[in-house]
């Protein structure tokens, strides 16, 4: 980041979750937000969706890091301003993949960011929405010891080796790790960010080194663990053979496609007319090996995906969850996306300033691909 | 009516050639009925999609009345029997899942019947009134 | 009384035998089935060409990763096949391709259904977890006595439609007790008949046996009225609504494998249904706060009006919804009462107008007023 983080170390005796309710609601009594969106409990208590609220009772009842990402928050943010900025003046609470996301489909001009502020919160990693299912009431009260403890054994697969889970690419940041007891980092990252500490009357004078070195130590550890995992995974699916077998259970029901947020068409290539063929071409394509999977394509869809948005990939996971066949969809597209997103020395949704690499060129760069 | 009664408000489509006719005809000769009725002209019965009666349901509207001409007077000579089994359909299904059913009603009135038309608004509008609020209007997780 | 085919021998092999002659002698350009396939033998449907590749086949496979009609009406969507093709396909899957033609989406020319008396399929998540084949002997067990078995999809455990219509070949499997030893077939067309011609066999004729039909109908109508009745105290107006649907994320995957959803592009991920900021702004003002994404109980209520007329209660939603949330039994439900109220079994007759595009002149005169 070329900004300079600028941090206050706030007060949050009341706990992280009451302290920064609290002022969300300050800041709508001032008008500096008009509504709030937030995690909720379902009415129902069996799962957290995203609520847009200006009801002072109903963001009391919001959960700033919810156990469960069944929504990918840049899905709800891009719902509300895709057809443009709205008069409303909306503050967003979510976790730094969502936050990356969000930036990223600006990019891509699926939401319109003047008159959102966006924060982002230190992540410990989300449950995978199965486990969850089994037993909610279970799983908050792990999640709850594991944030405690920031224990990351019960997370997704790619949040165990996320080395991104305290990245800032939005206005504010709340940053928990490394703060003395009953205390907590409120870091801002842009002129929003400023204006908002400044009508809350937020010095942010504050050294946040503590939280600096914390962050560094544990993205180093992080990505330790994620070159292990990823050359675990390429050596798992290296090949032809290995990746057909790795896929050789999805059905294209294409949940991956449409829960992830940087998959933004409205209709998928994969699901358009281009892959429909007359009955004829089908059998002549069976009769080269006698036998054909029906519908084919499977693997052109899978690695259609990945060409397609590996370079905005954010790794969140909510691919994995959502597929039906559990395959360990995110854990793959993540390590390609690390690859290709490497190429171009990019980080998905680390700052609206860099265009996305596909959209961009050098008149002289990547003459190792060219003869 | 006093201050604090409540007056449910009624979507209702009136299809251009009988009943929304109809309804000008009980306002041209000052037929009284409750000002609860919000009409939307439409040119035939079986323009209404369903969607457009669950919309309007989901939105909080207390009634949805559906009003066309009789059968076998349809300007368009089939319209309305169409309407009539798109909205079978849907009364089944809102019966299905226990939401309010009493809370849309399909009518046929035609150009000339004014009378008809302030009656069906009255009745309605009775009707409804005993369900109460439609409480989807308050509803956060719809 | 049917002309029948009988064999001396199970009636898998019986049938692979009967797939294998006819692509032998060319009467037939491919057979869609269930097939074993990759090391792990995950059984997928497979378009097979060449006989020898049948020995993997698994056509009566206690599993349905996609509903065949889909598979079926994306064959036939662009043109039909030159020389026939013989698919091995459920009762359901065979009924969703009947309804997709009714909306143009695909055609039976020298398509050749071969369809059996099913006793239901295993959830998808039972091929992942491996827990399928550690149950599939006890499945043929409860098959072959015409039994219900315990971990099946539930719109299965309750399905009274498992008799397929119209099935140019029905194979007789649930309730027959000797189904691993002996083959029989019910030639139900001629052109069944034709192609059988030269098939070595034992030919004769007769009748599924009804006494035993109905005995299983009964144990699977109770069934479905235990889950009705379930299901039924929860759909219970707008809060039950909520309670049910407040996990869905709008994925749309119930939609996606539906047969009878086939529209590339869903109303309700069209710009239609598309809230504005202004949408955003009076809801806000309305209700104090609106969820995001919005619009999930309208998505399913919607989805529920344009397709349960046709539903075949096949349970590929189920096994697809990613928070588990039980769409199938929901839309069996809903979608059995509204065809009764037209008097309809979706996929039961192609000729069978869809209701919703056909009316009576008097009729449902106690809805109008």
């Amino acid at each position: 980041m070329s900004k300079q983080l600028k941090g206050a170390i706030v007060n949050s005796k009341s706990g992280v979750q009451n302290t920064i309710i609290d002022l969300l609601l300050k800041s709508i009594e001032k008008g500096v937000f008009n509504a709030v969106l937030i995690s909720m409990k379902t009415p129902a208590k069996d799962s957290f969706v995203y609520v847009l609220a200006e009801d002072k009772s109903l963001i009391k009842d919001g959960f700033i890091l919810p156990p469960t990402m069944f929504v990918q928050g840049a899905k709800a943010v891009s719902s509300i301003t895709r057809l443009g900025k709205g008069n409303l003046k909306i503050a967003v609470i979510m976790r730094p993949c969502e936050v990356r996301a969000i930036i990223e489909l600006a990019k891509l001009g699926q939401t319109n960011l003047e008159n959102i502020t966006l924060i982002s919160i230190d992540c410990p990693g989300v449950l995978p929405s199965s486990d969850f299912l089994d037993n909610p009431d279970k799983s908050i009260k792990a999640f709850n010891e594991a944030v405690k403890n920031w224990d990351d054994s019960i997370m997704r697969p790619v949040c165990k080796i996320c080395d991104k889970s305290s990245m800032i690419s939005g206005d504010l940041h709340v940053g928990t790790l490394g703060a003395k007891k009953d205390t907590i980092f409120i870091i801002s990252n842009s002129e929003k960010g400023n204006e908002f500490a400044d009508k809350l009357g937020i010095n942010l004078k504050d050294n946040i080194d503590t939280w600096l070195s914390q962050v560094k130590k544990l993205s180093e550890e992080k990505r330790n663990k994620r070159k292990k995992l990823h050359e675990e995974i390429k050596s798992k699916i290296g090949g032809i053979n290995n990746l057909v077998e790795t896929f050789s259970q999805c059905i294209n029901c294409h949940n991956c496609m449409r829960v992830c947020p940087v998959c933004i068409c409205r209709l998928c290539y994969f699901d358009s007319d281009n892959v429909k063929f007359p009955a004829d071409d089908y059998l002549f394509r069976a009769k080269d090996k006698g036998s054909m999977r029906f519908l084919p394509d499977t693997m052109l869809f899978q690695m259609g995906r990945m060409m397609h948005m590996s370079i905005s990939c954010v790794s969140c996971g909510a691919c994995e969850d959502a597929c039906s066949m559990s395959i360990p969809v995110a854990q793959i597209f993540s390590m390609i996306a690390d690859e290709t997103q490497g190429l171009f020395d990019y980080v998905s949704g680390r700052s609206l300033d860099e265009p996305i690499p596909i959209v961009d060129y050098r008149k002289e760069e990547l003459s190792e691909v060219e003869d | 009516m006093t201050k604090d009664e409540f007056m449910p408000k009624i979507i209702a489509f009136l299809c251009n050639w009988c009943s929304y006719a109809g309804a000008d005809l009980a306002g041209t000769s000052r037929i009284k009925y409750p000002p609860s009725i919000l009409p939307i002209r439409v040119m035939c019965s079986s323009r209404v999609d369903p969607l457009f009666i669950l919309k309007a349901y989901l939105n909080g509207a207390d009634g949805i009345l559906v009003a066309g001409c009789h059968p076998g007077d349809c300007h368009y000579q089939e319209g309305n029997y169409y309407a009539r089994r798109r909205f079978a359909m849907l009364k089944t299904i809102v019966d299905e899942t226990g939401l309010e059913s009493d809370r849309i009603r399909l009518s046929w009135v035609s150009a000339s019947e004014g009378q008809k038309y302030a009656k069906v608004a009255t009745e309605f509008t009775d009707q409804v009134k005993k369900l109460g609020n439609n409480s989807a209007k308050n509803k956060i997780f719809l | 009384m049917t002309k029948t085919l009988k064999l001396n021998k199970s009636t898998d092999e019986g049938v692979i035998d009967l797939l294998r002659f006819l692509l032998d002698n060319k009467k037939i350009g491919g057979v869609f089935s269930l097939k074993k396939i990759e090391k792990d033998k995950t059984v997928a449907y497979c378009l097979i060409t060449d006989s020898d590749e049948l020995k993997d086949a698994v056509p009566f496979f206690p599993l349905m990763p996609v509903n065949a009609g889909n598979l079926l009406s994306r064959f036939t969507l662009k043109s039909v096949p030159k020389k026939p093709i013989v698919a091995v396909v459920k009762p359901c899957e065979m009924r969703g391709f009947v309804e997709l033609i009714k909306r143009e989406q695909g055609s039976l020319e020298n398509i050749f259904i071969i369809s059996f008396t099913c006793g239901g399929v295993f959830p998808t998540k039972t091929q992942v977890d491996k827990t399928l084949y550690k149950n599939i002997e006890k499945y043929w067990d409860s098959a072959k006595k015409g039994e219900i078995f315990s971990d099946l999809r539930p719109t299965c455990k309750a399905c009274d439609e498992f008799v397929p219509y119209n099935a140019d070949i029905t194979v007789d499997i649930v309730g027959k007790n000797d189904f691993d030893k002996k083959c029989l077939m019910f030639l139900n067309t001629k052109l069944s008949e034709d192609l059988t011609k030269d098939f070595k066999g034992e030919l004769s004729t007769g009748d599924l046996d009804s006494k035993k039909i109905e005995k299983i109908k009964l144990d699977r109508l109770n069934e479905k009225k235990k889950l009705y009745d379930e299901i039924g105290e929860k759909l219970n107006g707008i809060d039950g609504l909520i309670d049910i649907f407040g996990k869905c994320i709008s994925c749309h995957g119930c939609s996606k494998v539906c047969p009878i959803c086939y529209c590339t592009l869903c109303e309700f991920e069209s710009p239609d249904s598309e809230y504005k900021p202004s949408n955003f702004e009076s809801e806000l003002q309305k209700r104090g706060g609106i969820r995001v994404p919005p619009g999930t109980v309208y998505f399913h209520l919607g989805r529920l009006t344009h397709i349960s007329i046709s539903c075949v209660a096949c349970g590929a939603c189920d096994d697809v919804c990613p928070v588990d949330i039980p769409v199938a039994l929901i839309f069996k439900k809903i979608g059995e009462s509204l065809q009764k109220r037209f008097d309809y079994v979706s996929g039961k007759n192609i000729d069978e107008k869809i209701p919703l595009i056909t009316f009576n002149k008097e009729e449902f005169t106690e809805i109008e007023e």
